[in-house]
């Protein structure tokens, strides 16, 4: 069993673990989800450290690391030919920084569902499920298995949100999963069309194996999806751009981009604290995973011709999720849409193509992972003590809780780029290289480079209004005596939690290689797949 | 007559070869039989006497099925093909029957009427006959007989325990409904019989036939006879008798009514299509464009109209409508030769709808009523039955690890592979409209945990708590089927 094996079954081993213990027992259920997190942890670290940054991956299977195969599932089909299913695992430059990412947000989720009683047998047993399918989807290279551990990640979140959520927490749960199980579902029709055009070289039999399908070579000619002699259309669109266009939607919706993207506000606002977390700190990140490792790298041709329409609603979503954001008075809906916004930014990277504004848009999801998980942990903290987040309802809330506002501003001057901090970097160098797409040839206008830097201007207006409005001036609280008396400053748990989270947007932002060099090579392997059909 | 005295000595030799290729339905017969003399008679004496005749039926039965693979032929003059198709149906078949018949025996365990029980299961063993007849006739006169006698035992069924207003009513809507299109169906065939002059639908004379009748009146024929199958599938617009019967039908007969008479006419109807079918004349044009506006308008019209269900054996009957759809599409794929993907969803869709009735059942029996506003808050008291009826809903709708999944892609497979092969854009449509129900059957199944989880309880009265009854653990091992042969399809697909 190789480490990335442990790395996914170890909260399985956790969740196994919780349901067996009896509920009598039921505090030392967060501590065996406490443990299980830190181990996961401290094995992403180590794959990190000994990772080697060379080695680009992307289509090559000698270019992924810690690689696992076993044969899962073969079977003769006769006229469909043989079926053949591997487990198959590995990483490279862009799943071992999320890898990382995800196990540190699952740790800072487990720290923030300290305080969780309601049913807590059922709460930490979904919370290892989740963990589990994330884990999973960063390292699966097999589409099936990658499709698998994608809807397993649903049936927990349906739960978890909609059990430990708010009010209109069924709406909230129901509303997600519809979303993207509509995303899925359509992608599983693109998986059965890639199926059938896609041969192993070795053993000539059909395979949902994601390295073959990112291999022109290996497709069938005049199949549904093949490269040469393909007349097929549907609704006349030609095939391959279908698939990309389909896939590109499923994930898009995780993303989540505008027009797919009013799951989101509903299912933040909803979700408990710890769920808000992992949602904005892992799951849009699987988006932006999504589109890079399969609709680009399986479809690099109706990639870099989508392009120019991809960008344009990457740039849409920072706008409209900026100016949303400058409307809200739920502070958590604000963060909502601040996400949005600030995923724009990845999509935006990611469709420009170049050699900067991948990697920006890599680091954007990491920056983002960290500073939004912080952000709505931040949130939680208000809404523990008084059950309120309605920014009207605060004002100067720095002079009884002044740890808490020292944490919000840092996070606030994080997330909306000051230089120094990781967001900086991120939202930096997808602008420079989206400014640069035109003088590379990708078909991505500078006007687009433009209208993408405003939404950081905008950011910095959302987030410092929002700071004047509730944190300064004179104290004085909706909820009056009762509620300055509910609102003591953070506590050390709480603070343990934050403190890691802002240090590492500092020190990503002070040495921003630390998370580029692992992924350099795999972000020129994949401009090369593309760079032929530019 | 005095023509045919030469031939009687060859034909009474070719019956009596045949025989050996009827073992499972002659056991059956003798089943049905013995049932008949234990329900009078033994019952008195050991109240589960006819239960007891029934099961062993099925296993010898079932045994005997598992011999004949070896030998595989047709018998009766061509009227029934044993074939492996055949063989691997009559195991779900009988399969199903037997947890129908554990089920009866749970529900009917305690319940007060003074009806015998014990004439159910004779019943239940009737219809047996008649479903594996269909399993292996293409024969139009085996066929309509096989559909007549699951028919009559279905009505029988249902209204045997009928006690209520409701119940009485749903039991006389499908008797006279299943009549009606029986009636249809028979004066198709004839008028079949008349153009070709040959009852066996996979002979070449009968195409022969039908393409040589005028195209108004082979027309005319091909949709009276699909209504009498219409009928036993309840696909769209044949359909309308399923919500009150399962609604009205004691829960167990329910499952069975969806299930086994399902399994047989889906393959009397695939065994039809694929000779029908496979054809370059006009004919097997009308008919690919009627089960595709079939299998469309079932999928659709049953998940849109489950969302509006309160009752979930109502709404168990609208996704089994949608089911069949599905089921639809599978045959499509076994025209194409895929008849592994059609086994493996048939398969699989018998253990879903088991488990799904044997849940109902079973909290029927604790609440008193089978409303999903009943469940409110029933999370917390049965976490384990929950969890595993919401399993069976994840595996209804189609999503990983569940073995309704592998199904769909199964059937979704073969569905592509025809469609790269003939470029019809029928199959498109096909697909994107089997994804898009699956997403809108989401909604419903999830009713179930949404109800038991999510909704916190709003009347105090704890019903006795569910012990480890025969029902309650046949429906976990179906549970736990559909999660292994989820994770390891190979386990049940290599058997196809």
């Amino acid at each position: 069993m190789g480490l990335l094996s442990l790395l996914i079954f170890l909260p399985l081993l956790a969740l196994a673990g919780i349901l067996l213990i009896p509920s009598r027992y039921q505090q030392s259920y967060k501590y065996v989800a406490l443990v299980i997190t830190l181990v996961q942890l401290g094995l992403s670290g180590y794959l990190y450290t000994q990772f080697n940054p060379n080695l680009a991956g992307i289509n090559q299977l000698s270019g992924y690391q810690f690689v696992e195969v076993l044969p899962w599932i073969r079977l003769d089909l006769g006229a469909i030919g043989k079926l053949e299913i591997d487990y198959f695992l590995g990483v490279d430059g862009f799943s071992l920084p999320l890898l990382l990412l995800s196990a540190f947000v699952m740790l800072m989720a487990v720290g923030a569902s300290w305080n969780i009683s309601k049913s807590r047998k059922g709460y930490f047993a979904l919370l290892m499920l989740l963990n589990t399918a994330v884990m999973g989807i960063f390292c699966a290279l097999d589409f099936f298995l990658f499709y698998v551990f994608y809807e397993v990640m649903l049936l927990p979140l349906y739960f978890l949100i909609g059990i430990w959520g708010g009010e209109r927490r069924e709406y909230a749960a129901i509303k997600f999963f519809l979303y993207t199980l509509f995303g899925s579902v359509f992608m599983l029709l693109i998986i059965v069309g890639l199926y059938f055009s896609v041969l192993n070289p070795h053993t000539g039999a059909h395979t949902f194996n994601m390295l073959y399908m990112m291999n022109p070579d290996n497709y069938i000619d005049g199949s549904f999806f093949g490269y040469i002699n393909n007349s097929f259309d549907v609704f006349g669109i030609p095939a391959r751009m279908i698939g990309f266009i389909v896939l590109f939607i499923a994930f898009a919706i995780k993303i989540p981009i505008v027009p797919l993207h009013t799951w989101l506000p509903d299912a933040h606002v909803e979700a408990p604290t710890p769920v808000s977390i992992i949602l904005a700190g892992i799951l849009l990140k699987i988006g932006g995973y999504g589109i890079i490792r399969i609709c680009i790298a399986i479809f690099p041709d109706a990639a870099a011709e989508a392009n120019w329409w991809l960008a344009l609603i990457g740039v849409i979503s920072i706008l409209y999720g900026a100016f949303n954001a400058l409307a809200q008075t739920d502070l958590k809906r604000l963060i909502a849409y601040s996400s949005v916004s600030h995923m724009g930014f990845v999509l935006l990277g990611i469709s420009a193509l170049t050699a900067e504004s991948l990697s920006g848009a890599m680091f954007q999801m990491l920056s983002h992972g960290f500073l939004s998980a912080a952000l709505f942990f931040l949130v939680g903290v208000l809404y523990d003590r008084v059950h309120d987040r309605y920014i009207y309802n605060f004002r100067g809330i720095a002079g009884i809780m002044p740890k808490y506002t020292a944490y919000v501003a840092i996070a606030f001057f994080a997330s909306l780029g000051l230089p120094g901090f990781s967001a900086f970097i991120g939202e930096a160098f997808v602008i420079i290289g989206t400014f640069n797409a035109e003088s590379v040839g990708t078909g991505i206008p500078r006007w687009m480079a433009i209208f993408g830097s405003l939404g950081i201007l905008l950011s910095a207006a959302y987030f410092l209004w929002t700071l004047q409005r509730m944190f300064f001036g004179e104290t004085r609280l909706k909820g009056g005596e009762t509620w300055a008396v509910a609102m003591n400053d953070l506590t050390v748990r709480e603070q343990l939690i934050l403190f890691p989270a802002l240090a590492l947007a500092l020190l990503l932002g002070i040495m921003p290689s630390l998370a580029f060099e692992p992924m350099n090579n795999a972000v020129l392997g994949l401009l090369k797949l593309v760079e032929n059909y530019l | 007559m005095n023509e045919a005295v030469p031939y009687i000595s060859n034909y009474i030799d070719s019956i009596i070869q045949a025989v050996p290729y009827f073992k499972t339905e002659i056991i059956l017969a003798i089943g049905f039989l013995c049932s008949i003399f234990g329900s009078l008679f033994l019952d008195k004496i050991w109240k589960n006497s006819s239960f007891a005749i029934s099961i062993i039926s099925y296993a010898l039965a079932a045994y005997c099925n598992y011999q004949q693979y070896d030998a595989l032929g047709t018998a009766f003059f061509n009227m029934l093909h044993i074939d492996r198709f055949g063989l691997h149906a009559k195991f779900m078949l009988l399969l199903a029957l037997i947890v129908s018949s554990i089920l009866i025996q749970q529900h009917f365990q305690h319940s007060t009427s003074n009806k015998r029980k014990g004439d159910i299961y004779t019943i239940l063993l009737g219809s047996s006959i008649g479903m594996s007849i269909l399993c292996m006739t293409s024969h139009w006169l085996m066929a309509f007989i096989g559909i007549e006698m699951v028919s009559i035992s279905s009505y029988i069924l249902v209204g045997y325990f009928a006690e209520t207003k409701k119940q009485t009513e749903a039991a006389m809507k499908y008797a006279l409904f299943g009549s009606a299109c029986a009636a249809i169906m028979l004066y198709g065939l004839s008028l079949i019989y008349g153009f070709t002059g040959v009852l066996d639908f996979a002979d070449q004379k009968h195409m022969q036939g039908l393409i040589d009748a005028p195209k108004v009146m082979s027309g005319i024929a091909l949709l009276f006879v699909l209504t009498g199958i219409g009928f036993k599938l309840s696909f769209v617009p044949f359909h309308l008798w399923s919500p009150d019967v399962y609604e009205g039908a004691p829960t167990p007969v329910a499952a069975f009514l969806s299930t086994a008479p399902k399994i047989a006419a889906i393959i009397l109807f695939s065994r039809l299509i694929q000779a029908w079918g496979n054809t370059l004349f006009y004919f097997s044009e009308i008919l690919l464009i009627f089960i595709v506006l079939v299998a469309i308008v079932s999928m659709l019209a049953g998940n849109l109209i489950a969302l509006r269900q309160q009752n979930v054996k109502r709404m168990m009957a609208y996704s089994s409508i949608g089911h069949t759809g599905f089921l639809l599409m599978a045959a499509l794929g076994y025209m194409a030769g895929h008849q592994e993907a059609l086994l493996f969803y048939l398969a699989i869709y018998t253990f879903m709808n088991l488990a799904a009735f044997a849940f109902i059942d079973l909290l029927e029996k604790q609440q008193g009523n089978s409303n999903l506003s009943s469940y409110s808050g029933l999370g917390k008291q049965l976490p384990i039955l929950f969890t595993l009826f919401s399993f069976v809903g994840i595996s209804l709708v189609g999503i990983p690890p569940s073995a309704g999944f592998v199904g769909k892609l199964f059937v979704f497979s073969a569905i592509f592979e025809r469609y790269q092969e003939m470029g019809d854009m029928a199959y498109i449509w096909l697909l994107i409209i089997g994804a898009l129900t699956s997403v809108i059957s989401l909604f419903y199944y999830f009713k179930i945990p949404l109800y038991a989880f999510l909704k916190s309880k709003t009347n105090e009265s704890v019903g006795q708590p569910i012990g480890w009854t025969p029902s309650y653990i046949v429906a976990i091992l179906l549970s736990i089927l559909l999660l292994l042969f989820g994770l390891f399809p190979s386990l049940l697909m290599q058997l196809f």
